[in-house]
C-alpha cells in the first residue's frame, strides 16, 4: 500500500516535471560580442630594436594565449593607454625585460583561469632546504618586474601569478618608468593619485622589496607571498602617501617584514600613510635579512598611521613591531587580537621586539598575563623579558604544517609547497577575531577595473577562515 | 750678577756714543725707498748700491721699503737697486752736498709682464715720484695682492691657505683641514675663477669649473692677485672675484735659491697613528682594460690598497724647492726654472651625524632625524710637485716672445676609517648595537699643465699688439678607490658590556674615476694710444677663442662577501663575488650614466677705453661680449631624455671703472660691471653623484648665472707698505643656482638637483684693510662684512590636527652657501734685517657661515665661527742661508657644524647618539679636529 502510493507520487512528479520541460520556453537571441579592438599579437615575441629597449603595447591580450617579451626589452603601456589581460593569459618575460605601466594595466585572471606574468622554463624547488638561496632561481631576478610609473592611474592584478622578478632596473628602464636606477622590486607603484589593486594573486621570489608602494591608494586582498627578498627587503613596503587596506594575505619566508608601513618621503600634496591590516598570516618571516633588527611580520614606522588586528605570526624572527624612532604616528595607530607562536625561546623573546615600542594588548595571544616572567609587572616598552613560558604554546593547528617544526631551521620554511595552512576545527585561532574592523577602501569597487571584493574582517584569526571565506588559495 | 749687567751696558753706551760721534762728523746721507714699479709694493730685502768711482757701498731695504746710506762723503754717486725677479735699475746719478740728506726713491721693474690687463707701461717708470703706490692703487680695478715676499713669510705652503690672508677671502677646507677653495666676499667657489699669469686654466674637478687651490705650492708665485672688479679686457665669468697666480719670471742675472724643510703633525702618535697604504696596481678598471662587455669576476680585482695598510706613528713631512734663473745673449734671453716638492702628512678626527632623508614631524615640525653617526679618522698624505719654466726672448726693442710652461702634479693618498652606528635609532637598541665599519683607501691624482706662448709687438708709435697661444690640460684620476665594510652586530648585557659580536654583511667596492679637461685657446689684443685733446687715451680691442674638451668616466664594482659567510677578521677568507654575474659587466654598470663628454667653444670680444676725463679722474669702460657654445653627450641609452644636448648663450657685459685721485696718495674708486658664472659641467649633464648628505643630479635646463656688481672704495697710501682701504660692494645675482630636493623614483632616494631660483640673490658688504708699520714691527688687519640673501622654497613636514602628517612648501630666506657675515685677518710682523730675523703671527677669523643647504626648512647646516692662529719665522744663519719655520693651527681649532635646532627637543632615542653638546639652541652634528702642523727648514739664496 505504502509502496504503491509512493510509486504513484513519483509517477505524478515525473509527469509534472516532464510537462514543465515540455512547456518550457526556448530563446536563441543573437548576441554580438565585439572582438578585442586591439588584440596584442602573440605570433612572435614582442621585440625592441634599433638601440631602443622600448616595446609599446596597448589593447587586449586574449584568453588562453601566451605572449612573450624579448630579452632586455621594456614592454611599455604609455600614459593614457590600457593593457587588459583577459583571464588565462600567460606573459613570458624575457631575461632582463620589464613591464612598465605609465597608463592602465589590468590583469584580469580568474580562479579557473589565472594569469601568469613570469619567465618560461624555470622549475620551482619548494622543499624546505631543497636549494640554497644563493642558487634558488626564486631570488635570481630573472626580469625586472612590473613598474608603475608616476602617471599609472590604475594597476590591477587579479588571480595573477607574478614570479622571478627583481632584477636591477638600470638607467634605461628607470628613466622610462620614472623610477629608480637601483630599484630591485618585483612590483612598484608610485602615484599617490592612482589605484593599486592586488587580489587573489601570487607573488613568488624577488630580490629587494617584492612590492614597493612609493605612494598610492591600495587594496591588497587574499594573496599569497612566497620566497620574497633574497637578503633584505620588506615584502609589501609602503612609503609616504599610501592609503588603503591589506587583508587576508599569506606570507611565508619573507626576507624581512611581510607588511610594512612608513610615511617616509610623503610628497607635498600626498596624504599621510594610513594602512589598515587585518587577518594576515605570516610564517617564518625575517630570516634572510642580513642586517639585524629589521622585523619579520608587521611593522609601522616613521609617521605611519593605521591599525592592525586579527593577524597571525608563526615563528617569525621578530614580532609585530611599532618603531619609536623615527616614530610611527602612535596617536593614530591601534592594534589588538594578534596571535603569535614560537618554536624557540629566541622567537618568543622577540614577540614584543626589544628596543621598540609595541604596546602589549590584553587581546593578544598568548595572553600578556601568561606568567610572572612573561611581560612582568614592571615591563617597559621595548625591554627584555623572558619568553620561556610561551614557547610552543597555542599551537595554531594548521591543516598540514606540523608544529613545532622539525628537521629544518626556521629560515628554510620559505614556500607553501605541499603544506596547508588552513585551520583545523580545533585551532585556537577560531573565533578570536575582532569583526568590527572597517577596511579602509579608497580604490574603486569594480569587478574588472577595481577591487572586486573587499572581504570584511573575519572571526577567525589569520587569512583562512573556517567557513571558507578569506584567502582562497 | 751685577757685573754681567754692567758690561753689556758699557758696550751699549760706547756704541751709542760712537754712532752719535759718527753722525756728527759725517752727516751726509742718502735715503729713500725702493718699490715695485707696477705694484708700488716696497721691495724689502732688495739691495741698493751707492757707487763713487771705485768706492762701492751696499745696503739692504727695510720692511717699510726704506734704505739709508749714512756717513757718505759728499760728491756724485750712482745708485742701483737689485732684487731677485726684478730688473736691476739703471744707474741713477745724484749729487750729495755737504751735510745734506738726499731722498732718492727707486722703482724696480718686475721682470714678468702681467697679461690679464693690457698695460702700456712703456719705459717711463724710472721716474721716482717718491710716493709709494700699492698695486691696489695703480691697478685699473679693485684688487688685493700678496707679493712673493709676503707669501714666503706666511705660515702657508699652498696657494689655498695663502688666500685666506687676503681681505674678503675665506677658504673651504678638505676633510684633512687643508684649505681647498676660496670664497671671495661670501661668494662660493662657483662664482670665482682662477688664472695663471692671466690665462684661465681648466679644472681637474670632475663636475665643476673651479680649480682646487691647494694643488699650487705657494712658493712658485711671484704674486697672488685677487681681482674683485672686472674690466672689459678680462674674462667675464667671475662674480665673486678672480684669483690670478702670477708665477716667477726670468731674472736679469743669475739667481739660485733652494729650500728644504721637514715637519710633522701633532695629530699622529702611536695611539692615533697615520694609516698609510700603497696604491692599487690596477690603474684602470676591468671594463677599461677589456671592454664594456667583459664580465669581471673577483679575480680581476686587487685589494692592495687595503691589504697594504700600515700604521706610521709619526710620519715626517718634507718640502723642497729650487729656483734657477739667468739671462743670456746680452740679456736677450731669460730663463727661469722653478720646482717645488711637498710631501705633507695631515689628517683629522671627525664625528658626524648624517640626517635622514626626511626629518620627523614629531615632536616639532621638521625635527632633525639622524640615520647615521659616523666616527672617522682621516690620514692624508699629499705629494705635490710643481715645475714651471719661463723663457723670454727680446727679439728687438719692438718685439718680444715668451714661452711659459707650468706642470702641477698632486697625489693624495687618503685613508679613511669609519665606524657608523647604522640605522640610528631604527636598528640599534640599548642591548644590541649595530655598527658598520668602513675602511676606504683613496688615491687621487691631479695634474694641471699649461703652456703659453706669448708675444708682444710694437706696431707703431701708438699701436701695440700682444697675443697668447695656449694649451692647457687638467686631469684627475682616482684609480681603484677600494672600500671594505661590514656590520658588527654586538649584543650587550644590561651593564653595557659586549657579550657577543657577529660580523656579517661584508661588502667590497672598487671604484675608478677619470676626468680630463683640455683647452686650446688664443688671445689677441690691440692697444691704440693716441693723444686726443692733449690727453692720453687708450683703446683696447681684443678677444679670445677657447676650445674645450672634457671627458669624465666612472665605474663602480660592488662585491659582497657571501651573504651567509661571517667575517672573522680575516679579509682574505671572504668569498667575494658579484650578486649576479651580470653585475660584473661594464655595460651594466649603473655609473655608466655619469660618463660624459663636453665640448665647449667660447669666444669673446671686447672694446675698452681708458682715459682721464679730468686730470685726476681716470675712466676705464667698455663692453665685452661672451659667447658660449657647449655640447654634451652621455653614455645613457637612446631612450633616456636629455642624454645629449647643446646649449649656447651670448652675454653682453658692460663695465665702467672710475678712479678719482683725491691727492697723490689717496684714491676714490667706483665701478660697475656685469659678469656671469657658467654652471659646472656636472650640474648640466644629467649626472648623478653621491654628495655629502644627499645624492646630487644634474639639470640640463639650468641657465647660467648673471650678475650686476657695484663697488666703491677709498684708498690711502701714507707711504711704505702702509695702507688703508675702505670699500663697499653690492651684487645683484640673477638666476642663482641653488639646490632643491627632488624625488628620484622612491622615497628613500630623494636627491638634490641644481635649479635656477626664480628670485634674485643679493649680496652686499663692507671691506676694511689697515696696514701700518712701526720700524721693525708691522700690523695688518682686514675685516669684511658680508650680507647676502636668497629666498627659496623649502619643505616643511608637520603634524596637522585634522589632516595628520603633511608636507608643504614654505619660503625661507637665508644667506648664500659659504657666506660668513664677518671675516677678518690680523697679523703682527716683526722684520729686522739687523738681527736677520723675520717673524709673523697670523690670525684668521671666519664667522658663522652656511655650510650646507638642506631641502628642509630651518635645517641648514651652519659652520661655527672659526679662528685659526698660525706662526712663522725666518732667521738668517749665514750670508745666504736662513732657517725658517711654519706652525699651523696653534690652538687646534675644530671645524664644527651645527643645526639651528635645540638639541634638547630631539626625541629621546636620538639623544643617545648626540655626543657632547655645547650650545643649547643648536645641535652639534659634526666636529673635525686637525691638531697642529709644524714645518722647519733651511733656505739658500744666491
Amino acid at each position: 500500500m505504502n509502496k504503491s502510493i509512493y510509486i504513484v507520487l513519483v509517477a505524478i512528479a515525473a509527469t509534472f516535471s516532464g510537462c514543465k520541460k515540455w512547456e518550457g520556453e526556448h530563446t536563441d537571441i543573437y548576441s554580438y560580442t565585439p572582438p578585442a579592438a586591439n588584440p596584442v599579437s602573440d605570433k612572435a615575441p614582442l621585440t625592441c630594436s634599433g638601440g631602443s629597449t622600448v616595446v609599446p603595447v596597448k589593447g587586449t591580450m586574449l584568453s588562453g594565449k601566451t605572449y612573450s617579451v624579448a630579452d632586455g626589452c621594456d614592454l611599455v603601456i604609455n600614459a593614457n593607454d590600457t593593457l587588459l589581460m583577459q583571464p588565462g593569459v600567460t606573459l613570458n618575460m624575457g631575461a632582463g625585460s620589464s613591464l612598465i605601466a605609465l597608463g592602465t594595466l589590468v590583469s584580469n585572471g580568474s580562479k579557473d583561469q589565472p594569469n601568469f606574468i613570469t619567465v618560461a622554463g624555470v622549475i620551482e624547488n619548494d622543499m624546505p632546504g631543497g636549494v640554497a638561496p644563493a642558487t634558488d632561481p626564486a631570488f635570481a631576478g630573472k626580469w625586472k618586474g612590473i613598474i608603475g610609473g608616476p602617471t599609472c592611474n590604475l594597476m590591477v592584478l587579479r588571480w595573477t601569478h607574478v614570479a622571478y622578478a627583481g632584477l636591477t632596473e638600470g638607467k634605461a628602464t628607470s628613466t622610462i618608468a620614472g623610477s629608480g636606477i637601483g630599484n630591485q622590486y618585483s612590483i612598484l607603484f608610485a602615484n599617490y593619485k592612482g589605484n593599486f589593486v592586488m587580489e587573489d594573486s601570487w607573488l613568488y621570489g624577488g630580490v629587494d622589496d617584492p612590492i614597493r608602494i612609493s605612494a598610492g591608494k591600495i587594496a591588497i586582498f587574499r594573496n599569497t607571498f612566497e620566497k620574497n627578498g633574497v637578503s633584505g627587503g620588506d615584502c609589501i613596503n609602503v612609503k609616504g602617501g599610501t592609503v588603503g587596506t591589506m587583508a587576508y594575505n599569506f606570507f611565508i619566508g619573507t626576507a624581512t617584514n611581510g607588511q610594512k608601513a612608513s610615511n617616509k618621503g610623503q610628497a607635498t600634496g600626498a596624504p599621510q600613510t594610513n594602512i589598515v591590516m587585518y587577518n594576515n598570516t605570516f610564517v617564518s618571516g625575517g630570516y634572510r635579512q642580513v642586517q639585524s633588527g629589521r622585523g619579520g611580520c608587521i611593522n609601522y614606522e616613521e609617521g605611519a598611521a593605521g591599525m592592525y588586528y586579527n593577524n597571525v605570526a608563526v615563528n617569525c624572527k621578530y614580532g609585530f613591531r611599532v618603531v619609536g624612532s623615527p616614530v610611527a604616528d602612535v596617536a593614530h595607530l591601534s592594534y589588538g587580537n594578534n596571535f603569535q607562536y614560537a618554536d624557540s625561546l629566541s622567537v618568543a623573546n622577540q614577540f614584543y621586539p626589544t628596543g621598540y615600542i609595541t604596546q602589549p594588548q590584553v587581546t593578544d595571544i598568548p595572553s600578556i598575563k601568561t606568567s610572572a616572567k612573561y611581560l612582568p609587572a614592571n615591563y617597559t616598552l621595548g625591554a627584555i623579558y623572558d619568553g620561556s613560558d610561551v614557547v610552543q604554546k597555542n599551537n595554531p593547528m594548521f591543516l598540514n604544517f606540523p608544529l613545532p617544526t622539525s628537521g629544518h631551521p626556521l629560515a628554510q620554511y620559505s614556500a607553501v609547497g605541499t603544506y596547508n595552512f588552513r585551520l583545523q576545527a580545533s585551532s585556537p585561532l577560531i573565533g578570536k577575531g575582532k569583526t568590527n574592523i572597517q577596511p579602509l577602501i579608497v580604490v574603486p569597487l569594480d569587478k574588472i577595473y577595481g577591487l572586486s571584493e573587499a572581504t570584511a574582517a573575519g572571526s577567525d584569526l589569520g587569512c583562512y577562515q573556517l567557513n571558507g571565506t578569506g584567502n582562497q588559495h | 750678577m751685577k757685573l754681567h749687567l754692567l758690561i753689556p751696558g758699557k758696550i751699549c753706551l760706547t756704541f751709542i756714543f760712537l754712532i752719535t760721534l759718527l753722525k756728527t762728523t759725517n752727516a751726509q746721507t742718502i735715503k729713500g725707498k725702493v718699490y715695485d714699479s707696477t705694484s708700488g709694493e716696497p721691495l724689502t730685502g732688495a739691495s741698493v748700491q751707492a757707487e763713487q768711482g771705485s768706492f762701492k757701498q751696499y745696503t739692504s731695504v727695510n720692511l717699510d721699503g726704506s734704505y739709508t746710506f749714512r756717513n757718505l762723503k759728499p760728491g756724485k754717486y750712482e745708485l742701483k737697486a737689485r732684487f731677485i725677479g726684478y730688473k736691476t735699475t739703471e744707474g741713477q746719478e745724484v749729487e750729495l752736498k755737504e751735510n745734506a740728506t738726499l731722498v732718492v726713491n727707486l722703482k724696480m721693474q718686475n721682470a714678468s709682464t702681467s697679461l690679464n690687463e693690457v698695460k702700456i707701461k712703456g719705459q717711463t717708470s724710472k721716474e721716482s715720484d717718491g710716493s709709494a703706490r700699492g698695486i691696489e692703487k695703480n691697478a685699473s680695478s679693485i684688487e688685493n695682492v700678496l707679493s712673493a715676499n709676503t707669501i714666503q713669510l706666511l705660515p702657508d705652503v699652498t696657494v689655498a691657505n695663502a688666500l685666506q690672508r687676503v681681505s674678503g677671502v675665506t677658504v673651504q677646507r678638505s676633510s684633512s683641514g687643508e684649505g681647498r677653495y676660496a670664497i671671495i666676499r661670501g661668494m662660493d667657489q662657483r662664482y670665482n675663477s682662477t688664472l695663471v699669469n692671466g690665462i684661465k686654466i681648466p679644472s681637474p674637478d670632475p663636475a665643476f669649473r673651479f680649480v682646487p687651490m691647494d694643488v699650487f705650492p705657494s712658493e712658485m708665485l711671484e704674486r697672488l692677485e685677487v681681482i674683485k672688479a672686472l674690466t672689459p679686457s678680462m674674462e667675464g665669468d667671475a662674480i665673486g672675484g678672480v684669483m690670478n697666480l702670477v708665477m716667477k719670471s726670468a731674472p736679469d742675472r743669475f739667481i739660485l735659491s733652494a729650500n728644504v724643510s721637514g715637519g710633522f703633525s701633532s695629530l699622529f702618535s702611536s695611539s692615533r697613528p697615520f694609516s698609510a697604504f700603497s696604491a692599487s696596481p690596477n690603474k684602470n678598471s676591468p671594463a677599461a682594460m677589456n671592454g664594456n662587455s667583459y664580465a669581471a669576476t673577483y679575480s680581476d680585482f686587487n685589494n692592495k690598497a687595503l691589504t697594504s695598510d700600515r700604521n706610521l706613528s709619526n710620519p715626517f713631512s718634507s718640502t723642497a724647492g729650487l729656483t734657477i734663473g739667468d739671462r743670456f745673449f746680452k740679456n736677450k734671453l731669460g730663463v727661469i726654472v722653478s720646482a717645488s716638492y711637498q710631501n705633507i702628512y695631515r689628517g683629522s678626527n671627525s664625528k658626524e651625524l648624517t640626517p635622514n632623508a626626511q626629518p620627523s614631524a614629531i615632536p616639532l615640525p621638521n625635527s632633525p632625524q639622524f640615520s647615521d653617526a659616523y666616527d672617522r679618522t682621516y690620514s692624508t698624505q699629499t705629494e705635490r710637485l710643481g715645475i714651471h719654466n719661463k723663457i723670454d726672448y727680446v727679439i728687438n726693442d719692438k718685439n718680444r716672445l715668451s714661452l711659459y710652461n707650468l706642470y702641477i702634479n698632486q697625489n693624495e693618498f687618503e685613508s679613511r676609517l669609519t665606524s657608523d652606528t647604522l640605522g640610528l635609532g631604527l636598528n640599534s637598541t640599548g642591548l644590541s648595537k649595530q655598527i658598520t665599519i668602513f675602511n676606504r683607501s683613496t688615491l687621487t691624482k691631479q695634474t694641471i699643465y699649461n703652456s703659453t706662448l706669448h708675444g708682444e709687438h710694437v706696431l707703431s708709435n701708438n699701436l701695440r699688439f700682444n697675443w697668447n697661444s695656449v694649451y692647457s690640460n687638467a686631469t684627475r684620476h682616482m684609480p681603484d678607490r677600494t672600500e671594505f665594510s661590514y656590520d658588527a652586530n654586538k649584543a650587550l648585557n644590561s651593564s653595557g658590556v659586549v657579550t657577543t659580536e657577529i660580523d656579517n654583511n661584508t661588502n667590497l667596492t672598487h671604484h675608478w674615476e677619470n676626468n680630463k679637461d683640455q683647452d686650446f685657446a688664443g688671445y689677441g689684443n690691440f692697444v691704440y694710444t693716441p693723444k686726443i685733446a692733449n690727453r692720453d687715451v687708450e683703446f683696447s680691442l681684443g678677444g679670445l677663442y677657447r676650445h674645450k674638451n672634457r671627458d669624465a668616466d666612472y665605474i663602480t664594482y660592488s662585491l659582497t662577501g657571501g651573504k651567509s659567510t661571517l667575517f672573522n677578521g680575516n679579509f682574505s677568507n671572504l668569498p667575494f663575488g658579484f650578486n649576479s654575474t651580470a653585475d660584473g659587466i661594464g655595460a651594466n654598470n649603473p655609473d655608466l650614466q655619469n660618463n660624459y663628454t663636453v665640448k665647449e667653444n667660447d669666444n669673446s670680444e671686447y672694446l675698452q677705453l681708458k682715459f682721464d676725463v679730468v686730470p685726476k679722474l681716470q675712466v676705464i669702460g667698455g663692453v665685452r661680449v661672451e659667447n658660449t657654445y657647449m655640447t654634451y653627450a652621455t653614455e645613457s641609452p637612446l631612450t633616456v631624455t636629455q642624454r645629449s644636448g647643446t646649449i649656447s648663450y651670448t652675454d653682453v657685459l658692460p663695465s665702467i671703472h672710475l678712479k678719482y685721485m683725491l691727492t697723490d696718495n689717496q684714491n676714490l674708486r667706483a665701478s660697475y660691471f656685469a659678469s656671469i658664472s657658467r654652471p659646472g659641467f656636472g650640474e648640466i649633464v644629467p649626472y648623478k653623484v653621491s654628495g655629502e648628505y644627499y645624492d646630487q643630479e644634474g639639470n640640463p635646463l639650468l641657465k647660467h648665472i648673471t650678475a650686476d656688481n657695484y663697488d666703491v672704495r677709498y684708498e690711502l697710501f701714507p707711504g711704505g707698505a702702509d695702507q688703508i682701504l675702505l670699500g663697499s660692494f653690492f651684487k645683484k645675482i640673477h638666476n642663482p643656482i641653488e639646490y632643491f630636493v627632488v624625488r628620484d623614483g622612491g622615497p628613500s632616494s630623494q636627491v638634490i638637483k641644481p635649479q635656477n631660483d626664480e628670485g634674485d640673490a643679493t649680496n652686499y658688504g663692507l671691506e676694511a684693510l689697515v696696514t701700518k708699520f712701526f720700524g721693525v714691527v708691522g700690523f695688518s688687519v682686514n675685516y669684511t662684512y658680508t650680507h647676502s640673501r636668497i629666498t627659496t622654497n623649502k619643505l616643511l613636514y608637520y603634524n596637522d590636527p585634522t589632516l595628520g602628517l603633511q608636507q608643504s612648501f614654505v619660503n625661507e630666506t637665508r644667506p648664500l652657501q659659504g657666506q660668513a657675515n664677518n671675516v677678518g685677518n690680523a697679523s703682527v710682523l716683526f722684520k729686522s734685517a739687523k738681527i736677520g730675523l723675520d717673524m709673523q703671527v697670523a690670525f684668521v677669523f671666519t664667522g658663522e657661515r652656511l655650510a650646507q643647504v638642506s631641502p628642509y626648512y630651518n635645517l641648514d647646516f651652519y659652520q661655527h665661527a672659526f679662528n685659526q692662529l698660525d706662526f712663522s719665522f725666518e732667521k738668517t744663519l749665514a750670508k745666504r742661508v736662513s732657517f725658517y719655520g711654519k706652525i699651523n693651527n696653534l690652538t687646534n681649532t675644530a671645524n664644527k657644524i651645527y643645526l639651528k635646532f635645540p638639541h634638547g627637543s630631539l626625541d629621546a632615542k636620538q639623544q643617545e647618539f648626540l655626543g657632547k653638546q655645547d650650545i643649547a639652541a643648536q645641535t652639534l652634528v659634526q666636529s673635525d679636529y686637525y691638531k697642529t702642523l709644524f714645518l722647519g727648514g733651511f733656505r739658500y739664496k744666491f
